[in-house]
């Protein structure tokens, strides 16, 4: 019978007829996607080494040039007074003092200390900035240590000491060409986009899923609000068919949702197959039904639409918190006990292994089973403990 | 063939203890108007309820056109029409939309609820605003939606509860004329309201009810002159007595 379909395209056409809940479902995943991954993948890093240059060589301006050629690094220069004050003030919360025998002790090989001055923790930026400095001074000194080596050792070789010179100069060279020999790095890159794809994107996608729960829940008690329901149950339809009905329909709304976030996915990540992208669309089904399943129950057993909105908004947090949504909750414990009562337990680890770890639907059949025997259980208990009218 | 359209027998239904219906027992003759009237409280709408399928009595027995209600509830949907007394609507769609649904929903093709929904917006006078959507429209036009849309099935039996409540005298009219239209094509008509000159004007016969019993069934002129009264309304507050209800 196609009467369940009527219903569900009737549920279609006022979901898209009323333009403002349209736009907010579709602008909403958006939102969130951009959001959610402009936190996970992170920022180039950018920072400022506060320096106090007091080296009367030519060494500690080396050492300047040399950090400030570093890409996102700035270097800012101060008397140590002014350093001292800024730092005094909170203003600077790392300070880089290059002493006043740098260079003379660079140059005769002699142990040299960069002063590092704090305020407080010295901030992130500056623990970062202090390191990158700590690094390429490391690299200087290690390099003028080479060139004094290998000065002595050519020194009985007959070579002339500019060519003693020139070698060392065309080694040093040969070392720098093949890469910079510092480089900041966020520590992220594409390993945020893994990061995103693997806990994020399944989280994102199983919470827009969950969404379903309310709207499922609301539309039966809508209709018996204002007398749609009753209108329905005098014609041919039947309570079964209203529930396939409004099933059917509830999938649809959370698909339009995943469809945007997947496609969003797709776009915005690239590290998707279009196969793993079918079948974490093929299993969000599942999982739509699952709680469109779940919502019906409510709306059967609320009687008023506050307690199916509070019923909903209960399960839904119920299930994103327990169920490890954004965060995993171990193999053991009372959590991880808890989270098995869950279907975004399921569909979380389904969606990872489709979405990052080559797993489809085969391998995924208890996510699937989780949710068809969710969806069976919450329809039928639905159909049992339902009535027509709130209170009669 | 047996004149009586619909024959209740003894209905009674209760509600956390309270009858709310208790023990009716009434007829609707074919292509007849009956008004079943009452204070607030008396038990019209759980009769309209009960008769429409939709509330299943506590115990008595309901036919219509021959078919027992406790066992052919589908049968019986197939032959009923209902103008609930709340507008329910879709109010995001448009009439059209609202009335191809519901046709669907009585078993019609599309391009059966289509052309049946034209049909009944002309009839009740919307045609010109039928995309429209129906947050639009004003009480008086959505009464009229309520009204085309019970009639998709083309029932044999209309019930209408209230179907004027709060709508400009132009609507009122409109409505009458419709309803007066159907039963003269021959549709069996059950309809209620607080309004007793509307129930004077329209109605066969009218049944007034009162605290979930039937205290009188008879045609608006007889109920006058048995009681001595001038009005339907003087009858009705004669029967039913002065004091408020809620």
């Amino acid at each position: 019978m196609m009467l369940p379909v009527y219903v569900a395209l009737l549920e279609v056409k006022r979901f898209l007829a009323n333009r403002g809940e349209l736009g907010f479902s579709i602008a909403l995943p958006i939102v969130l996607f951009a959001l959610m991954q402009g936190v996970g993948s992170g920022a180039s890093f950018s920072g400022t080494a506060h320096v106090a240059n007091l080296d009367g060589g030519g060494l500690g301006d080396e050492l300047i040039a040399a950090v400030e050629a570093i890409d996102g690094v700035d270097v800012k220069l101060y008397s140590q007074a002014k350093l001292d004050a800024a730092i005094d003030r909170s203003a600077v919360l790392t300070g880089v003092v290059i002493p006043a025998d740098f260079s003379e002790r660079v140059e005769t090989g002699e142990p040299v200390a960069i002063i590092f001055k704090q305020r407080g923790s010295g901030g992130d930026e500056g623990q970062i900035v202090a390191q990158i400095v700590e690094g390429v001074a490391r690299g200087m000194f290690v390099e003028y240590e080479a060139r004094a080596l290998a000065a002595d050792l050519l020194s009985g070789s007959g070579a002339t000491s500019g060519e003693i010179a020139g070698a060392i100069a065309k080694l040093v060279g040969e070392v720098e060409a093949h890469d910079s020999a510092v480089s900041v790095s966020d520590g992220q890159g594409d390993e945020s986009a893994d990061e995103f794809a693997d806990r994020i994107l399944p989280g994102i996608l199983v919470m827009f899923l969950m969404f379903a729960v309310t709207l499922s829940a609301q539309t039966i008690v809508e209709e018996r609000s204002n007398g749609t329901l009753e209108r329905l149950m005098m014609t041919r339809l039947g309570v079964w068919r209203l529930f396939w009905g409004k099933f059917l329909a509830g999938i649809a709304r959370a698909m339009v949702q995943v469809v945007v976030l997947l496609g969003l996915a797709a776009v915005a990540l690239g590290s998707f197959g279009l196969v793993a992208l079918m079948q974490a669309m093929v299993f969000s089904i599942f999982m739509a039904a699952a709680v469109s399943g779940l919502g019906l129950l409510i709306a059967s057993v609320a009687r008023t639409r506050d307690q199916a909105n509070w019923a909903a908004v209960f399960v839904t947090m119920f299930m994103v918190v327990f169920g490890g949504t954004f965060f995993p909750l171990g193999d053991s414990g009372l959590l991880s006990l808890i989270a098995n009562f869950t279907v975004n337990h399921y569909a979380i680890d389904a969606l990872q292994s489709i979405l990052t770890d080559g797993g489809t639907l085969v391998t995924e059949g208890v996510g699937i089973g989780a949710m068809v025997v969710t969806a069976a259980v919450s329809l039928i208990v639905a159909r049992l403990t339902f009535r027509v009218s709130g209170g009669a | 063939m047996n004149d009586d359209y619909l024959v209740a027998t003894d209905l009674a239904k209760g509600f956390d203890g309270n009858l709310a219906v208790d023990g009716v027992s009434f007829t609707i003759r074919r292509k007849e108007i009956l008004g079943l009237l009452g204070p607030n409280g008396a038990g019209k709408t759980t009769t309209i309820r009960m008769l429409s399928t939709v509330l299943r009595p506590d115990s008595g027995e309901v036919t219509i056109d021959g078919h027992p209600l406790s066992k052919e509830a589908g049968e019986i949907r197939k032959l009923i029409g209902v103008c609930p007394q709340e507008l329910a609507l879709y109010e995001e769609l448009s009439a059209r939309d609202n009335l191809v649904f519901f046709g669907r929903m009585a078993g019609m093709s599309g391009k059966d609820a289509k052309a049946r929904a034209d049909e009944n917006l002309e009839m009740v006078g919307l045609s010109d605003r039928a995309k429209d959507a129906v947050s639009k429209f004003s009480g008086g036009m959505k009464r009229r939606v309520n009204l085309a849309i019970s009639l998709m099935n083309r029932p044999a039996l209309l019930f209408l509860d209230e179907p004027t409540v709060g709508i400009d005298p132009q609507s009122r009219n409109h409505i009458f004329d419709t309803v007066l239209s159907l039963r003269d094509a021959g549709m069996t008509v059950l309809y209620t309201t607080h309004y007793m000159e509307e129930a004077d004007r329209l109605c066969d016969r009218v049944a007034i009810m009162d605290g979930g019993q039937l205290i009188a069934l008879d045609t608006p002129a007889h109920l006058k002159e048995s009681t001595g009264q001038a009005t339907l309304e003087d009858v009705f507050l004669n029967l039913t007595g002065r004091s408020l209800r809620d």
